[in-house]
């Protein structure tokens, strides 16, 4: 853990089975277990092959939890994704459309979505006393309205040739059910943006801007050169969550990606990661996107109405931002005992 | 590291294993889903509540489903719920054409009927539409109209909505060509369109003009709602003897409608939402029932109703055309006031 100067950058405890258990992962695994046994009494369809089949639609958003999750811990936020990925998605219909081959639609929304996060960066970057959430507005409106003026009157387009985008629709089927190739994805980027954040030289400067972004500037770490980095990594995974919507309704119009950044930050929050930077871990963002993916599959099977699905949502997010506080009031109670 | 990595594991096991331990359920009877655009529309709840009572009087059970909000991404997570939920039947009010494609595919796929009334999605994510009334036979009823209203001959005026409003222009363009090709018609003269931009103040203003600018002036027609309304009480309040007829809501127009000269318009026209979900019910039975594919040129019975042809839409797709709008007089604007 230690960086160059030969300090060390190191606010997660050591670990023992009963702190892990205690732990918010710990609970958020608990949590897991408990919407799934729920969902599965509540709703008489709720099963594998249903989960795996109305997952990848959610699963979308999750690439936004990722690294929504490091800029959280930057103790920042980004508001801007959902008009990036409104955008992107636009773009990648219009490229489509203009008869280019599958890679070029790829790439091209790649470029667009890491424009944009790279737009917000400049910006963050050069003022850095702007707030981010006031910057990040602005430009939700700015990605937004380019995305309105494309699509014109008629407020939404189709993508023509929908063979590509099946491709990233594919499912894979492992016997107890077809797996959407997006869960893989979505795995195997999670556990290694994971890893880089909880174990990484970078990983631990992300953290350390987070709890004292002077303290780190004063450190040596290039504060200013990580925020690029990782606002323009935003963009990037706008793109990808924007090329596995469109290949889940094979088109893009003036309301796609409404409200994606809240669900991103509300996966993020439930998992434990701070909003004032500094705490929190990947994992348990990863199992709280499950637990909110699970929860919502499972109650919208039931046909609740949609309203109520939300509600609920809400309650445990704001249960999982206050819970810690009452744990941490009673234990100091008990201790004064 | 580790922790993380068991906590995936862990995690990833669970919801599996859990979900695994699902009971299946069994449904009697047939089981529909009606999907709406969104929650709290009055106009749409009226088509709805009348098709739940056609659905069940047949022995169906209804469950009407609405998004969280009017776009389509919230439709497509109403569908993946759905397509769960393996219904006999899915009946949709579509919030674009294209995007719910790729879902109704899925559910067709997976052996659910899918049909659609109000509003419809592209020729391939359906299997028939019920349309309340073709873009034809309104241009005819409010070319009769104002026909009727003019005596046979003299000037009229279209009051629209806006200059690209795509209902409204599809509707002039009938009327106009039968002003033009047809001889019942020959002794009308149009003056130009007249655009209130679906605003009250504007389709005021807009009218005002008209009156001022073609002193001979027999009927005003406005194809939209707002338009109307603003009209009727322009007419009405300053006394003119402008007949007036259109597209309205009973609601807003029950102090303008009358025969006599008091009133400003003797008979409008508006789509029958309570006969378009009945008719959207019946025909989502026979669907299920195998009494009709969706293909062109099938004929069914839809109870009461009489007999319906399946013809081809304006998108190329097919459709169940319910027949003529509703329409409102002096007899019937009271008690359809309280509808719509």
């Amino acid at each position: 853990m230690a960086g160059k100067s030969g300090r060390t950058i190191n606010n997660v405890p050591e670990s023992s089975a009963k702190r892990m258990i205690l732990s918010w992962e710990g609970i958020l695994v608990l949590v897991l277990i408990g919407v799934n046994i729920f969902c599965a009494f509540f709703s008489d369809v709720y099963n594998v092959a249903n989960l795996l089949r109305q997952m990848p639609y959610y699963l979308a958003e999750m690439f936004l939890m990722i690294i929504m999750a490091y800029i959280l811990v930057l103790g920042e936020i980004d508001i801007s994704v959902g008009a990036t990925v409104c955008l992107c998605a636009t773009v990648s219909c219009i490229v489509c459309n203009a008869g280019a081959p599958f890679i070029v639609v790829i790439l091209a929304t790649l470029v667009t979505g890491t424009l944009c996060g790279a737009l917000n960066a400049l910006i963050l970057t050069i003022f850095t006393e702007l707030p981010p959430m006031i910057v990040t507005l602005a430009t939700q409106i700015i990605f937004r309205g380019i995305a309105e003026i494309v699509l014109g009157s008629g407020g939404s387009i189709s993508a023509s040739n929908t063979q590509g985008f099946k491709l990233l629709s594919t499912k894979v089927n492992l016997g107890f059910g077809k797996v959407p190739i997006i869960l893989f994805l979505v795995l195997i980027v999670g556990i290694i943006f994971a890893i880089v954040l909880g174990k990484s030289t970078f990983g631990r400067r992300v953290y350390a801007i987070g709890t004292n972004r002077l303290a780190a500037h004063y450190s040596g770490i290039h504060v200013q050169k990580i925020r690029f980095i990782i606002y323009t990594m935003m963009g990037t995974a706008a793109a990808i969550c924007a090329l596995f919507y469109v290949s889940s309704s094979y088109g893009a119009n003036t309301t796609t990606g409404n409200g994606y950044e809240m669900d991103a930050i509300a996966m993020a929050v439930f998992g434990g990661i701070s909003s004032t930077g500094g705490k929190g871990n990947l994992a348990g963002g990863i199992l709280s996107a499950f637990a909110i993916v699970c929860l919502r599959v499972g109650l919208g099977q039931k046909n609740v109405h949609a309203q109520v699905v939300l509600l609920i949502v809400g309650a445990l997010l704001v249960a999982a931002v206050a819970l810690p506080n009452i744990i941490g009031s009673l234990r100091r109670a008990v201790k004064k005992s | 590291m580790k922790k993380t990595l068991i906590g995936a594991a862990v995690a990833g096991l669970m919801v599996l294993g859990t979900a695994a331990t699902a009971f299946a359920g069994s449904a009697d009877g047939m089981k529909i889903a009606l999907v709406g655009k969104s929650a709290g529309n009055a106009f749409f709840e009226i088509a709805a509540s009348s098709f739940v009572e056609a659905a069940e009087a047949e022995g169906a059970t209804v469950d009407v489903v609405y998004p969280e909000a009017a776009t389509a991404d919230a439709q497509i997570k109403v569908l993946d719920n759905l397509i769960s939920q393996a219904p006999d039947a899915i009946c949709i009010s579509a919030n674009d054409v294209n995007a719910l494609q790729a879902k109704l595919e899925e559910a067709m796929d997976a052996g659910i009927k899918v049909s659609s009334f109000d509003s419809a999605p592209n020729p391939d994510s359906r299997q028939i539409f019920i349309n309340q009334a073709g873009t034809k036979a309104v241009g005819q009823a409010l070319m009769d109209a104002v026909c009727d209203l003019a005596g046979g001959e003299g000037q009229w005026a279209i009051l629209s909505a806006t200059s690209q409003a795509a209902n409204q222009n599809a509707w002039i363009a009938v009327m106009e060509d039968l002003a033009a090709n047809d001889e019942k018609y020959a002794n009308l003269e149009e003056v130009p369109i007249a655009y209130g931009d679906d605003e009250p103040q504007k389709s005021t203003d807009q009218t005002q003009a008209l009156l001022d600018n073609y002193p001979d002036l027999k009927v005003i027609c406005a194809p939209t709602t707002v338009g109307i309304a603003a009209a009727a009480k322009l007419l009405q309040d300053s006394g003119s003897a402008v007949k007036l007829t259109g597209l309205g809501l009973p609601s807003e127009m029950k102090e303008y409608t009358g025969a006599d000269d008091a009133h400003s318009c003797p008979y409008f026209y508006l789509w029958d939402m309570q006969g378009l979900g009945k008719l959207s019910a019946l025909t989502t039975i026979a669907l299920v029932n195998g009494d009709i594919t969706g293909a062109l040129d099938e004929t069914f019975t839809a109870g009461d109703l009489g007999e319906y042809t399946i013809t081809e839409a304006d998108d190329g797709g097919t459709e169940v055309v319910l027949g003529l709008p509703l329409e409102f007089n002096e007899e019937n604007i009271e008690e359809m006031a309280k509808l719509y």
